[in-house]
């Protein structure tokens, strides 16, 4: 345990003390009601004897009562409403982040799903064919080239499992752009010369 | 009825925000208050509130119920004091309150709103203020930190020893030199032992 030093706390270096007041610490915590009971029991023993404690704990409370006169600041009207505003925006971001995240476990997904039926077909199938026949090894192959060059080579629309639907949508929608913007105007017969001949 | 911090937070980790907002509501002023103390500078003070509460919201998930809320809270805020204040040294900025002679008025947000006290009165407690927040910044940051939770927060030695990450007897040691100091600093300033008891 931690003694007290002569230098700082000159006054209780006595044996009497020490045997009461493991270290100068101790007293802090008294005055904070942060000793266990017994030990307690035991500096306030020592203090109705001893007077130069007394003294010490009594300008200990002092000054830590003038500390709390420190005073305390009023927080502004708006703060609760700035918190909830931070908070709100916050929880916007977090939105975006997931749909984010799950787009990229949607991605992910489809080849698992490829590997998934793969396997299963690979394990049904495990005693009807020699696996290190080159027939296999091709079909596994042209299986995994298949699967990774859909993957990667699907439209963007399609690769975050959007379905046929979707595509047809899609279309309509390329459609729609596609007459709105190539607006057809036809020219009206050059009849001009034969109509004024007409009158004459 | 009464309800636990620690429920209201479980509610919160469920995208409660009315018990978010309880939480705020509850813990504002203590919080601003503790920054305060520490950045010395009001303003600062607030956003690093509004930043504390926003992590708290955040991280909601994280938070397990066997830790006690308060001192979840106040680890949050004394690490965003601690990089603000090396920032600040980095950066070589001082805040205007640090910049401001004594006697002027720049407590006016805890100052001005009270108008029931006397003129003298009010001066009073406002230079006392004044030499306290001083003294406090003159303390080393663990000292400081350790004092503002016990006298200010009303925190136990435990939970301040969980905030510092260190022992309970690490922090009766803080403490107690962190008060023989301010009382040290205090009497230089001319506050004087005298005055500290004829005060009090």
């Amino acid at each position: 345990m931690q003694k007290y030093n002569k230098t700082e706390f000159p006054h209780l270096y006595n044996p009497e003390c020490e045997t009461h007041i493991a270290s100068v610490d101790e007293l802090s915590a008294y005055i904070d009601k942060e000793l266990p009971a017994w030990k307690r029991n035991l500096i306030q023993q020592h203090l109705k004897k001893c007077d130069t404690c007394a003294g010490y704990v009594q300008q200990l409370k002092k000054t830590d009562k003038f500390l709390r006169q420190g005073g305390e600041i009023e927080v502004s009207a708006d703060f609760l409403a700035g918190v909830m505003t931070r908070v709100s925006e916050a929880t916007q971001h977090q939105r975006q982040q997931e749909s984010f995240w799950s787009r990229v476990a949607r991605y992910i997904e489809i080849p698992l799903r490829w590997l998934q039926h793969i396997s299963i077909l690979a394990y049904k199938l495990r005693y009807n064919i020699q696996t290190r026949s080159p027939i296999y090894i091709f079909a596994l192959t042209f299986c995994v080239f298949t699967m990774v060059g859909v993957t990667l080579y699907l439209p963007h629309s399609d690769r975050f499992g959007q379905s046929a639907h979707a595509w047809k949508k899609l279309d309509d929608v390329s459609g729609e752009k596609l007459i709105s913007f190539e607006v057809i105007r036809p020219e009206p017969p050059k009849r001009l010369l034969t109509t004024t001949f007409q009158q004459k | 009825m009464f309800v636990s911090d620690e429920d209201l937070m479980m509610k919160c980790r469920k995208g409660d925000m009315s018990a978010f907002e309880l939480l705020v509501r509850r813990y504002q002023n203590p919080l601003i208050n503790y920054i305060h103390r520490s950045v010395n500078d009001y303003q600062r003070a607030e956003d690093l509130s509004q930043e504390t509460f926003l992590r708290v919201f955040k991280n909601a998930n994280r938070y397990e119920p066997t830790a006690s809320f308060k001192s979840w809270l106040y680890t949050i805020a004394t690490n965003l004091c601690r990089n603000e204040v090396r920032n600040r040294s980095r950066r070589n900025t001082y805040y205007l309150e640090d910049l401001v002679k004594e006697g002027e008025d720049v407590y006016h947000t805890d100052i001005m709103r009270d108008t029931r006290h006397m003129p003298d009165v009010l001066l009073e407690k406002k230079e006392q203020r004044q030499i306290i927040r001083k003294a406090l910044t003159q303390l080393p940051e663990n000292q400081r930190v350790a004092l503002t939770l016990v006298t200010y927060q009303d925190l136990r030695y435990e939970d301040v020893s969980e905030i510092l990450g260190c022992s309970v007897g690490a922090v009766k040691a803080l403490i107690h030199r962190a008060r023989q100091k301010m009382k040290k600093l205090l009497i230089k300033t001319g506050i004087g032992e005298e005055n500290i008891h004829a005060k009090i």
